[in-house]
């Protein structure tokens, strides 16, 4: 075990290990669509990054190109952030082409920035200048350098062989599985599953102001499977 | 999933050290504005502790799960079961790694994570330290466990927290087959030859008590609950979660044929299924490792973490070797 030491944060750890580094996975759905933040993967090198990131974020039909860059080549900052650590802007590093992520909305989601654009920037601090006025409104900005992302292969072939098997697994959707027994509309309708367990959610304690529950814009239930992303 | 903690803890005081009240007022007006909080915001201490435990409790009972259903995929009976039991399996592991990816957004490492789980300091649900005694209990697991699972994850899936939140999102949508998959199994065998309705039977009876008490001890005995619901993670309490899973899987159970192992379930007058007394004696002491499976599944776990080494440390030394110039080629 040698070329990384381990984390300072463990102390207690009896036998230093390591999870390697973590890289950030980027997710392209479909041609022409964005790519998507949708979480990250601990991997030696790139290969095994991509890798990784397919056995975790593509188990179901729904892409078509991967990136992954090393969590230490990403910059990102909230506008609270901005606002308590403004030096971020003037964060030093390479200089090039650099692509611009930015979150948009509050609302559910299971993907965290999408890809908004490249721009040419003198290094990292920059190009989170660039992302931050070309997006005022952006709920956090992320960047890293064109150079410091890899990608998987952009052949059909090699595509076909990486994404398509996935699509055949039906059965790991729900809808394949269809109806089963009596409609749940039926049941309710016959007494014997009330429509609610509780007419108002909790509203936890000692906020003042419209709790949790208030929230407009999301609805009561995360939308319906399948229909994802 | 459930936050097993002891009933004795006290509610510790969200303002800590150096935290200012207008600190915590605009971090809480956040929240009733229903913003997510992300990671590099500012939050309170005890927010990031909390979560920390939650999320990497939630992960680590993830990949615990694999073990008391992948111990039947060899014994599945056809191709077709094979497979998606496979799926549902390969499903677990995925979703322990998105949860520890945002616990890992908290400061939290892996390896911390995983030390405190093989060293008992960080816990799982103890659901998982059942043991599956008959092919049944893979479909009653998918049907109750996983139904369970989603009526809490579909409440955090509305989390404060932006990254839990979002592997919530991910892991509902796939958790609905899961469900689906162990609903059909079971209505299948419910109305299939004696031998197949009892063995359904037989599972219904020992997973149902269980897939009660997994959503955690009652409201009152629940010590995490106040400042998780001030602070906008959990949106409703263990009893209300558990009433709704009640509610939508008691109908279904009996539609079925099957027995509930309850002679005190009953309708009050809005229509709610009311369940008798649970033991929760059982409960605490299959959380503490007195009963159940909970030594054999952490010593299965040490196993594969120690069997793992040479692979983690083969890749290390070919990352090192990619890392210098001369290796290029």
């Amino acid at each position: 075990m040698a070329s990384v030491p381990p984390s300072p944060k463990t102390p207690d750890t009896p036998h230093p290990d390591t999870q390697w580094p973590r890289w950030e996975v980027f997710k392209q759905d479909a041609p022409q669509r964005p790519y998507q933040a949708v979480g990250s993967v601990h991997a030696g090198d790139p290969e095994h990054a991509l890798l990784t990131a397919r056995n975790v974020f593509v188990r179901r039909p729904a892409a078509v190109s991967l990136w992954a860059v090393r969590e230490a080549d990403i910059l990102t900052a909230t506008p609270e952030e901005l606002t308590t650590h403004p030096e971020r802007l003037e964060q030093a590093g390479p200089g090039g082409t650099y692509w611009l992520g930015i979150k948009r909305t509050h609302k559910r989601s299971m993907t965290y920035v999408d890809l908004v654009g490249s721009c040419e920037a003198t290094g990292p601090g920059d190009a989170l200048r660039q992302a931050r006025d070309a997006h005022p409104e952006a709920l956090t900005w992320l960047v890293f350098p064109d150079a410091a992302k890899v990608a998987t292969d952009p052949d059909p072939g090699t595509v076909e062989s990486w994404f398509a098997p996935a699509q055949d697994k039906t059965y790991k959707q729900q809808q394949h599985y269809g109806t089963i027994g009596r409609h749940v509309g039926e049941l309710k309708r016959s007494g014997l599953m009330p429509a609610r367990a509780t007419e108002e959610p909790h509203l936890g304690t000692g906020v003042s102001g419209p709790g949790p529950a208030g929230r407009g814009d999301e609805g009561s239930e995360v939308k319906a499977p399948g229909g994802q992303e | 999933m459930i936050q097993p903690t002891s009933p004795t803890q006290p509610n510790p005081s969200p303002l800590a050290e150096g935290e200012t009240a207008e600190q915590h007022a605009a971090f809480e007006a956040r929240i009733a504005r229903g913003e997510k909080i992300e990671p590099g915001d500012w939050m309170p201490a005890e927010y990031r502790r909390q979560l920390i435990r939650m999320i990497s409790q939630h992960a680590h009972s993830e990949v615990v799960g694999m073990l008391p259903e992948g111990e039947w995929i060899d014994r599945a009976p056809t191709l077709r079961r094979k497979t998606i039991l496979m799926a549902k399996v390969q499903d677990e592991a995925g979703h322990g790694q998105y949860l520890y990816h945002a616990a890992e957004t908290l400061g939290a490492t892996r390896e911390e994570m995983v030390q405190a789980l093989l060293s008992r300091r960080a816990k799982y649900s103890s659901i998982f330290n059942y043991p599956t005694r008959n092919w049944a209990d893979v479909g009653m697991i998918g049907w109750l466990v996983d139904g369970a699972a989603i009526k809490n994850q579909t409440m955090l899936a509305g989390c404060s927290y932006g990254p839990y939140s979002r592997a919530m999102v991910r892991i509902c949508s796939e958790e609905t087959f899961h469900h689906k998959q162990g609903k059909e199994m079971i209505v299948l065998y419910a109305q299939g030859t004696p031998e197949q309705r009892q063995m359904a039977q037989d599972a219904l009876n020992r997973w149902w008590w269980p897939a009660l008490m997994m959503l955690g001890p009652h409201d009152a005995d629940s010590p995490n609950t106040g400042v998780l619901s001030r602070w906008g993670v959990k949106l409703k309490t263990n009893d209300e979660v558990r009433q709704e899973f009640i509610n939508e899987h008691v109908p279904e159970l009996l539609e079925a044929g099957l027995t509930i192992p309850d002679p005190d379930l009953h309708q009050d007058a809005q229509g709610n299924w009311k369940h008798g007394p649970i033991n929760w004696d059982e409960f605490w002491a299959v959380i503490r490792g007195e009963r159940g499976l909970g030594r054999e599944r952490l010593a299965t776990r040490q196993a594969a973490q120690d069997e793992g080494a040479w692979v983690r440390e083969a890749l290390e030394a070919y990352a090192a070797r990619q890392a210098r110039p001369e290796a290029a080629d």
